[in-house]
């Protein structure tokens, strides 16, 4: 017996080291309720144990190496890199009244979503509170995307944090140590992220792919999706604030695993392959903060005379547009079938956006009045019951166009629209449009 | 390739080295491992340091026992690095420690064509052994691309060409 274990000591170890592992492995993962095997991310203490001292290794080299990058950069930022500074300076300046003036724009919409959610019951949330990190270091597999940052509990983190940066999200917190953190980035085959496309407004779970890019998954085929559309949260998933930028589509590839599915390949907003700071959102509201609402007063009182004159200018060009008169006619009976019929060259007829404002006939009907100059006894082309046919058939009696509308007759039919408005005097008289030739009720141009 | 008898491999060269290097250089090469994908990109990680030091002291040590105990921790400590359960690079590395110790009593292992063949067989065998884990021990869904591994397995047969001997000169000599 002693000579067999001595013998076989080599592969009886290895047999011991497997088994003890393949079980410590079995009791990491767990079956979910579609019946699949899943690793359960709630680590047990053990695991987390180890995984605290893997961190606790390596965590601190990468820190001093994090450092003395920074401290190099910083003597470098802070000495040589200054000289462009008041240029960049007056820019920035330029840039941030720019986006004040935009800033207030946009409040009132805020405010009027806000409203409306409140009526609708739906509880929006808002980035509140973020912390920056710096990254330090990464799972160092591409089978696992996964990166460390160097804040940790101490700093007010906790697990399914959501991590952006500038250009977009990034991932969220997978685990907690007292100092760092482990990071799980959207690219990750174990992560998942609620998405909507923008213009088509589909919602899908963004996770990663054997190449480490984000794809949407779970999206039936449909033919709206396109390179180029923009990619933002859902806000579904509880942990990303809704409407954050994700990425834009790459391509759409079909789904090997089912059928009638596709995966749109997302080419994500943030660099994830060159992350250096992050921003870990540590907390939410439903309303927006008290210092978000003083910056939105601030950027309000900044508007100045700029933005009240443009209000000015707005509000007198629709008092203008209320008075001047339109092209539609609101009394005007919708013809869609007339406007169908081809014009006698063959050519169609006015479409029916095209809309022809109704002219009302003269009380008085003279030889001025368009149709009786020429001929006063002549059916109009356009008149009712004319058909095409008939007016090509009369070739020598084309249909006179009829001239812009009589002084003060429509403008009196136009809501408000006074008579003496220099507008509403008559414009020149224009060709018959090729367009149009059967229907010579001219358009009132404003 | 010269091929020699296991006892006389044995007697003459088996390697010794000061016990703080192990600890030193499993560090450095774990963080190696996390920290240079920030420099080369998540997707061209074509090396695996801690790989190549398991096959480097399996090699040295020829004893399967000590390469099946340093690439089972590495392996543990890498998985501890990522969001996949632990055990799956353990298993994996101490396999890798036990064939590249075993391999190492047969042959010569000074000779550079057999450093950069077990390389590149070896971090193919561990991907194989990852992949097979995953899929049907775990039961779980893994998509897979088979050029990574193969240009991983290049990259360490080049790293291992500068490790090895940069390693070799830490040796105790007698």
């Amino acid at each position: 017996m002693e000579s067999f274990v001595v013998r076989y000591r080599n592969l009886i170890v290895l047999l011991l080291l497997l088994v003890v592992q393949i079980i410590g492995l079995a009791m990491q993962v767990r079956r979910n309720a579609t019946g699949r095997n899943v690793y359960d991310p709630a680590d047990s203490s053990g695991v987390r144990l180890v995984r605290l001292w893997a961190n606790a290794l390596v965590a601190p080299p990468e820190r001093a190496v994090q450092s003395s990058k920074t401290g190099f950069g910083s003597i470098w930022e802070n000495y040589f890199a200054l000289r462009h500074v008041r240029q960049e300076n007056k820019d920035l300046q330029a840039a941030v009244d720019r986006l004040r003036l935009e800033q207030a724009a946009l409040l009132e919409d805020a405010r009027q979503g806000q409203r409306l959610q409140a009526m609708l019951g739906f509880q929006e949330k808002y980035l509140y509170k973020t912390l920056p990190a710096q990254v330090i270091g990464t799972s160092g597999t591409d089978q696992s995307q996964v990166f460390t940052i160097d804040k940790g509990k101490d700093e007010g983190l906790s697990r399914d944090m959501a991590v952006i940066s500038a250009d977009g999200i990034v991932g969220k917190v997978r685990e907690v140590f007292p100092h760092t953190a482990q990071v799980l980035a959207i690219n990750d085959q174990s992560s998942g992220a609620g998405v909507i496309l923008e213009q088509t407004r589909i919602r899908g779970i963004l996770r990663g792919n054997a190449e480490g890019q984000p794809q949407i998954v779970g999206i039936l085929a449909d033919q709206r999706i396109k390179p180029g559309e923009k990619v933002l949260t859902g806000g579904g998933d509880q942990i990303f604030p809704r409407g954050l930028p994700v990425g834009v589509v790459q391509k759409v590839v079909t789904d090997p695993d089912r059928d009638g599915f596709i995966r749109v390949i997302v080419k994500p907003a943030a660099h994830l392959d060159q992350l250096d700071e992050v921003l870990v959102i540590t907390d939410t509201q439903t309303r927006f903060s008290p210092e978000q609402m003083k910056d939105m007063t601030d950027s309000q009182n900044l508007k100045g005379a700029d933005a009240a004159a443009l209000t000015e200018q707005r509000k007198a060009s629709e008092i203008m547009a209320e008075r001047l008169p339109g092209l539609t006619d609101p009394n005007a009976p919708a013809t869609p079938a007339a406007s169908a019929q081809p014009g006698a060259n063959g050519l169609p007829a006015p479409s029916a956006g095209v809309v022809v404002p109704k002219i009302l006939p003269p009380a008085h009907p003279d030889r001025f009045t368009p149709g009786n100059a020429a001929q006063p006894k002549a059916p109009s082309a356009a008149s009712p019951g004319s058909v095409p046919g008939q007016a090509a058939a009369k070739p020598k009696k084309p249909a006179t166009p009829k001239p812009e509308t009589e002084p003060g007759t429509p403008a009196e039919s136009q809501p408000g629209g006074p008579a003496a408005t220099p507008a509403s005097k008559p414009a020149p008289k224009s060709p018959p449009s090729p367009a149009q030739p059967e229907n010579p009720q001219p358009q009132r141009m404003p | 390739m010269p091929v020699m008898m296991a006892d006389s491999r044995r007697d003459l060269e088996i390697h010794k080295y000061p016990a703080p290097l192990y600890l030193v250089v499993i560090v450095v090469a774990l963080v190696l491992q996390a920290m240079l994908p920030r420099a080369v990109g998540q997707s061209h990680i074509w090396f695996d340091f801690p790989l190549v030091i398991t096959i480097y002291f399996a090699l040295g040590r020829r004893s399967p026992i000590q390469g099946m105990l340093i690439g089972g921790f590495v392996g543990i400590f890498e998985d501890a690095l990522t969001g996949r359960p632990l055990g799956i690079n353990g298993i994996a590395k101490t396999i890798a420690g036990y064939l590249a110790a075993s391999v190492g009593i047969r042959i010569d292992v000074q000779n550079y064509l057999v450093r950069v063949m077990l390389n590149f067989a070896l971090t193919l065998l561990c991907s194989a052994v990852y992949l097979f884990i995953y899929r049907v021990l775990l039961g779980m869904d893994l998509e897979w691309n088979w050029l990574n591994p193969l240009l991983q397995a290049a990259g360490n047969s080049a790293i291992g060409l500068i490790v090895f001997p940069l390693l070799d000169r830490f040796q105790i000599r007698d």
